[in-house]
């Protein structure tokens, strides 16, 4: 297989994911996902305000006046409680980056309270003393705190050709510190980059050439949204729906909260398309598959959540 | 021939015995019966994946048939009564995929088909009257066969909307290979039974069942027991049978060696890998 060159903001779309798996008439209707129960709630607790302006980022975070606003600290609880009430299984906190909200400790211990909770980081802000705090706190948690941090790449170059300058070496450092203190995270990776040996495999060379014992690695597709939008088209028929089973895509089961309102999963969190109400409540109804993302969502399997 | 049992057990019982996760161990499950014939049970329950991971899959049956064992259908057992591509448990690490796959393959192989028939007539649930309340039986969840249910990752109001759905007093799951109970403050239970096919995770090659007694009036009880077994011949087996020396590792040593991708943090943490 040929290699592909690590996604830039002027590279040409990749074609794998990207591409439609059969022929799918453009007149054919969206399909629409029934809604089965609440496994997954998604918090957009920083919208789109990051400290890295990724290139295939899915929501286009970055620093400057991010298009998605953060979540103020009542929201954010207002929605874990709407979501203990209704039987949540998992929460996850996302953004932007979630270590950027002034009250992202308070608002984790007050969702881990309720349910297990994940936070999807760079890492860049989790330094000597704020892996402190999180041991602390998953220390004391009743449920599984879980750590998410984001890295491309097992090469330095090419990760930061995506993520930006030294986003390698603090990812890295995070993940270090965290599994110093016992946390075990997550090396979470988008498939920029398909070479003859899996990413999966060399991600995890990388971490045990690190000196994390237990290695943890999830993989995402890229998903033709946010900076990666219009990379990709298609649309999912009610007939392929069918063929894989409506449970298999996660908007059967999982609702994003971000400003705005409430969305049908966390990569088109503040799209108006993917808005399915003002509340969860209002919410846990059938979504349409609407964008091209939900495309790479049927053609993969893929799920958000970490496993 | 085992006759497939019926969905809803006719008579109450006072306390039963409940297992999951055989795994082709039939030192281990030979041990549990033994042990749970001496403990006065009403009845005896397996939750479902009988194969995989170990040796002669087709030795369980006779086992769980003779000491009359009401079993429900587990994941693995679906897929090898319906010759499925792969045990349905998704793993994404290439390693615990290729462990999966070499078991899968393994014990499709040697399943009679007198035994995929009987699995394919197997129940998904099963529901009880235990002591005055009801108990749902379920292999991973009752709304998913291969749902894992860990202690660290399932918060008291999932457990709740699980026991309101399945309008239950008690849910008994297996599947993840962790025995772990919750009682909520309400007084209904979430009973995890654990497997006798694989060690916990703990470092000791013991196995674990359940124990169940509800008498009237009193708070339902629920013991975990350890099972020991001659896992240095189960080990042989396996060895002698070609399937991956990491298998035997961890019916020596307790340490899980593969699948670990699925555990939670915590759970992880106990673990050596």
């Amino acid at each position: 297989m040929r290699e592909l060159s690590p996604v830039s903001m002027d590279a040409p779309a990749p074609a794998r994911r990207l591409t439609l798996a059969g022929p799918v008439r453009p007149a054919a209707p969206a399909a629409a996902v029934p809604f089965r129960h609440l496994t997954a709630l998604w918090v957009q607790i920083t919208g789109t305000w990051c400290n890295l302006q990724c290139a295939h980022c899915i929501n286009a975070s970055g620093p400057r006046e991010p298009w998605l606003a953060p979540l103020d600290a009542e929201a954010v609880r207002r929605a874990v409680l709407e979501a203990a009430a209704l039987g949540v299984k998992e929460i996850y906190f996302t953004g932007g980056e979630p270590f950027l909200h002034p009250e992202v400790m308070p608002l984790l211990a007050f969702a881990l309270e309720r349910a297990p909770t994940t936070i999807l980081t760079n890492g860049t802000l989790v330094g000597e003393a704020m892996a402190d705090r999180l041991a602390a706190l998953a220390g004391r948690a009743r449920y599984s705190l879980e750590l998410r941090v984001s890295l491309d790449h097992p090469e330095r170059e090419r990760n930061d050709a995506v993520r930006g300058p030294g986003a390698f070496d603090r990812a890295l450092a995070a993940i270090r510190r965290l599994d110093a203190r016992g946390l075990l995270p997550i090396l979470t990776a988008t498939e920029t980059d398909r070479s003859t040996e899996p990413l999966y495999d060399r991600l995890r060379a990388l971490l045990l050439a690190t000196g994390v014992r237990k290695p943890r690695v999830k993989i995402l597709p890229l998903y033709p949204a946010g900076r990666m939008d219009g990379r990709g088209g298609g649309r999912v028929t009610a007939a392929m729906v069918e063929q894989v089973g409506a449970e298999r895509l996660q908007c059967s089961e999982a609702r994003a909260v971000a400003a705005g309102g409430v969305y049908a999963c966390p990569i088109l969190a503040g799209l108006p398309e993917a808005r399915l109400g003002a509340t969860l409540a209002e919410a846990l109804t059938a979504n349409r598959l609407t964008h091209p993302a939900c495309l790479v969502c049927w053609e993969t399997g893929s799920s958000c959540r970490n496993a | 021939m085992i006759a497939p049992c019926r969905m809803t057990e006719p008579h109450a019982v006072r306390r039963i015995a409940v297992f999951g996760g055989v795994y082709s161990n039939a030192h281990a499950l030979a041990a549990m019966l033994a042990d749970a014939r001496g403990r006065d049970v009403d009845a005896i329950f397996c939750l479902g994946d009988l194969g995989g991971f170990g040796p002669h899959p087709d030795r369980v049956f006779p086992l769980l048939r003779d000491a009359g064992v009401r079993v429900i259908q587990g994941n693995y057992d679906r897929a090898i009564a319906l010759g499925h591509d792969d045990c349905g448990c998704g793993y994404t690490d290439p390693r615990d995929n290729h462990f999966a796959r070499v078991s899968y393959a393994y014990t499709l192989g040697r399943t009679a088909s007198e035994h995929r028939r009987w699995m394919a007539a197997l129940p998904g649930h099963r529901r009880l009257t235990l002591g005055g309340g009801t108990a749902l039986l379920c292999h991973g969840s009752p709304r998913a066969i291969s749902e894992f249910l860990w202690e660290s990752t399932t918060p008291d109001d999932f457990v709740a909307r699980l026991l309101d759905e399945a309008q239950a007093d008690v849910i008994l799951c297996t599947h993840s290979g962790i025995k772990w109970h919750r009682r909520l403050a309400d007084g209904r239970h979430l009973v995890n039974v654990g497997v006798i096919g694989r060690p916990e995770n703990d470092g000791t090659p013991r196995v674990w069942y359940t124990v169940l007694t509800a008498e009237p009036g009193r708070e339902l009880d629920v013991e975990f027991v350890p099972v020991g077994y001659d896992h240095e011949a189960l080990a042989r087996e396996m060895e002698r049978e070609g399937l991956p020396p990491e298998f035997a590792d961890t019916v020596r040593t307790g340490w899980w060696t593969s699948c670990l991708e699925v555990l939670p943090a915590r759970e992880r943490a106990r673990g050596r890998f």
